[in-house]
């Protein structure tokens, strides 16, 4: 059984801005990001990676798996990748390298990439973090 | 050149109708487009009406909110990078592609090209670059330059057509889908191409409309059912429009030999430019008198020839006497006395897409037999003294029209339509 990971402390940018950015999707999912903002719990980041992939995937529908690499399963192209990590930098607040993309091939690689993403943010001094 | 060129699809969203049957009616009838705006909900504007686009709702800078009509279908992928006039357009081109029965591999095949002309979409640059500026530039919509800036129509409509003729961008202002039209006939004259899409499109928002307010180039009569009135004495600005057209452009042996709908014959275009000003016109409308001639010779027609000219003229105290006068020097001076209209009586002035709308409607008009009138036209300015301006429209079918359009740096274009015999 795994140790339960450790709260993510997400910085919080004006509720507006997410409230603004997620209203399109469904009241679980902006639900989720009220739990990963308020508590910091992994599991609510994880909910939302899978939603903003869902909403962004070329073909609607599809069931989504941690296996799956976005470009070669899933049809997203490299400009669709890109709007993912505009979302999530939008939303979270984080910034995301060239390098950090090039990384990502998988839905779980994703998954993981936020996580750590968050955590490091977490870690970082208050000073760090961008408003 | 043994080459000619005909028209066989037409997609239309305009202020006067949003398909080909609703637009010849709004001509027939001299229906307008044009409603009251309040613009950003600002109820102190001096602008009080524009040439708007019914049944979409595409104001917000997300495409997530728009609302299109159903029958149309917009994948997502195509969706993401879009301005709000680009869904105009693709819209319009749908259409056009289904009135001209293209199916298959007919735009995909290479012989298939796309020109477009819009000005690219203020709105959203604008919303990108706050959004860009706000994170002081570190992050920003991944598709923010491809949806908002000059050439978003050719990007994307070429990418979701598939096409893999020329493609390409105008960008002259309110003459730019004319330079677009002019252009895909010299492409298909030289056998370069054998189709040409030609696709003109402009949003009907505060961004793109109200700059020329700043310019005092727009009308600030309050009441819809006037303020666009060309030619007249009392005209004070131009009304500001929206919407898209599409245009398909064949070779014509091509069209003949596929059973096409060929609407009319494009049988010659020209420019000239007047070397004058910037945003004004020559004042004795000297480039545009010469475009005509050149557009004349070019088609092989004496003025006495045209049956009706669909006239550029927006409702500008300056750019409507400007015409008038060249108008005047072609024709008035060689003894013709073609019927002439503006249609933005009716339409308002959408801008880039002027020049392929007023030459559709001309290719309407040589097919369906008849010479739109020129609505709100009460007391015509002096400077038409001679000049043949029917109020009503007309039920007779013209053999010849020319189309002009004009815009900044003094750029004008023309167009000669040709009655298709079969």
């Amino acid at each position: 059984m795994s140790p339960t990971p450790a709260p993510i402390a997400v910085p919080v940018p004006p509720p507006t801005a997410a409230e603004a950015l997620l209203r399109h999707f469904p009241a679980e999912v902006r639900a989720a990001y009220g739990r990963l903002r308020d508590t910091g719990d992994p599991a609510a980041a994880d909910t939302l990676v899978l939603a903003i992939v869902a909403d962004h995937l070329p073909q609607k529908g599809r069931a989504l798996a941690d296996g799956q690499e976005l470009i070669a399963d899933l049809g997203f192209d490299s400009v669709a990748i890109s709007e993912v990590v505009f979302f999530l930098e939008d939303l979270l607040q984080v910034r995301v390298t060239n390098a950090e993309i090039l990384r990502v091939r998988t839905i779980g690689d994703l998954r993981a990439f936020v996580r750590t993403k968050l955590a490091a943010q977490a870690a970082a001094p208050a000073s760090a973090l961008r408003a | 050149m043994n080459r000619s060129a005909v028209v066989t699809g037409l997609g239309f969203i305009t202020s006067i109708g949003n398909d080909r049957a609703a637009v010849t009616a709004s001509l027939r009838a001299l229906r307008g487009g044009i409603e009251r705006v309040e613009f950003v909900g600002n109820p102190a504007l001096s602008v009080k009406v524009a040439g708007t686009v019914k049944e979409f709702a595409v104001d917000s800078p997300s495409w997530r909110d728009w609302r299109v009509p159903e029958r149309y279908v917009i994948p997502r992928e195509t969706l993401r990078g879009l301005a709000p006039h680009g869904v105009y357009a693709l819209c319009a081109t749908d259409q056009a592609i289904a009135d001209a029965g293209l199916t298959g591999d007919a735009l995909t095949d290479g012989a298939t090209g796309l020109y477009c002309a819009s000005a690219g979409s203020a709105f959203l640059l604008h919303h990108h670059l706050t959004q860009m500026h706000a994170a002081r530039f570190e992050r920003g919509n991944p598709l923010g330059v491809v949806m908002s800036i000059a050439g978003t129509l050719n990007f994307n409509l070429a990418a979701h057509y598939g096409i893999r003729g020329a493609v390409g961008g105008f960008a002259a202002a309110c003459a730019s889908s004319s330079h677009a039209l002019g252009c895909a006939l010299d492409d298909i004259r030289l056998g370069r191409q054998t189709r040409m899409l030609i696709v003109g499109a402009e949003e009907m928002n505060a961004e793109t409309i109200l700059p020329f307010a700043a310019m005092r180039a727009l009308s600030t009569h309050p009441d819809p059912a006037t303020a666009s009135r060309p030619f007249d004495q009392a005209r004070d600005g131009f009304v500001g429009a929206g919407g898209a057209v599409c245009l398909v452009l064949e070779e014509a042996e091509t069209a003949r030999r596929r059973g096409a709908p060929i609407y009319a014959e494009l049988a010659g275009w020209g420019q000239a430019a007047d070397g004058h000003n910037v945003a004004v016109s020559h004042p004795e409308g000297a480039g545009l008198a010469a475009a005509m001639r050149r557009t004349l010779a070019d088609a092989g027609v004496a003025p006495s020839d045209i049956d009706y000219v669909n006239a550029h003229a927006t409702s500008t105290p300056t750019g409507d006497r400007s015409e008038a006068l060249a108008l005047r020097s072609v024709f008035t001076a060689a003894g013709a006395r073609p019927r002439i209209s503006s249609t933005k009586g009716l339409t308002g002035h959408p801008l880039s897409m002027a020049g392929v709308m007023e030459a559709a409607f001309c290719a309407l008009a040589l097919r369906d037999g008849f010479i739109p009138g020129n609505a709100n036209l009460v007391q015509p300015d002096e400077a038409c003294a001679g000049l043949e301006l029917p109020r009503a429209t007309i039920d007779e079918a013209p053999d010849l029209v020319l189309n002009n359009s004009s815009g900044f740096g003094g750029s004008n274009v023309c167009h000669v339509l040709r009655r298709w015999a079969g």
